[in-house]
């Protein structure tokens, strides 16, 4: 949990959005990890989309794309 | 006549050449558009070398521009208490992405640095399109990841602006005496 106290202040957007940017890559970094996991471990995409909190749909074109080829089942 | 031809479809070659470049670096950082960043790091790989003496120029290692992203991501996470994750095996996995299929993708500000591009390159007309270039457009950004791992290097991207400028100009003057 990230203590609030530390977060930088919005009076320096420079820092502030800095952190966005490097959160949300880290976040989609574990994302594609996690979903490339699931699948080879036999997950459908409506399980993995259900546990994002997205549609089947959604999840698919977001994601698919970032998988490698062994990742994705015939 | 057929000098400025060959000079426009070689600048082409060349657009082409940084954009696959790009792409190649956005993907292997995995991540699937590429940003101003991945386009110095192909500026970089450019064979007219122009990018690389730029850098050179104002004292800076070109070859460090890749860790830089790294630190400012880095750095950027330690600002709010957070340590960057140490790569496991299956966090590498993780690193290098599938290039996209269809269009070519970018994000918005790769479209306004290639509008830049452009219309710098139209100021050198006669000179072929550099790395130079490039590395001068794209130091002129004041926000976004390429000016953060910038400051991270400890590189004042005023003065690569001029570096590369300079380094252009010294490539355009051969091309029109020659």
């Amino acid at each position: 949990m990230i203590d609030s106290t530390s977060l930088p202040s919005p009076d320096d957007p420079e820092e502030a959005l800095a952190a966005v940017v490097a959160l949300r890559r880290m976040a989609d970094k574990l994302e594609r990890l996690a979903v490339a996991n699931a699948i080879r471990q036999g997950w459908s995409w409506t399980q993995v989309a259900d546990a994002l909190g997205v549609s089947k749909q959604a999840a698919h074109k977001r994601l698919a794309g970032t998988l490698h080829s062994n990742d994705i089942p015939e | 006549m057929l000098r400025m031809l060959m000079q426009r479809i070689n600048d082409m070659r060349t657009i082409k050449s940084l954009c696959q470049g790009a792409e190649r670096h956005a993907n292997a950082d995995g991540q699937q558009a590429p940003g101003l960043e991945h386009f110095v790091l192909a500026a970089l790989d450019l064979p007219d070398g122009t990018a690389r003496k730029a850098f050179e120029r104002i004292g800076a290692n070109p070859d460090a521009f890749r860790q830089g992203i790294v630190e400012q991501y880095e750095n950027a996470l330690k600002g709010i208490g957070i340590d960057a994750p140490q790569p496991t095996s299956m966090q590498h996995q993780a690193d290098g992405i599938s290039p996209a299929k269809g269009l070519y993708q970018s994000r918005p500000q790769v479209q306004a640095f290639m509008q830049q591009l452009a219309n710098r390159k139209k100021a050198d007309a006669g000179a072929p399109l550099l790395g130079a270039h490039v590395i001068e457009v794209i130091a002129s950004f004041q926000h976004g990841v390429a000016s953060r791992t910038l400051a991270t290097m400890g590189i004042d991207r005023h003065r690569l602006v001029d570096a590369a400028r300079m380094e252009a100009g010294e490539v355009r003057a051969d091309a029109l005496a020659g």
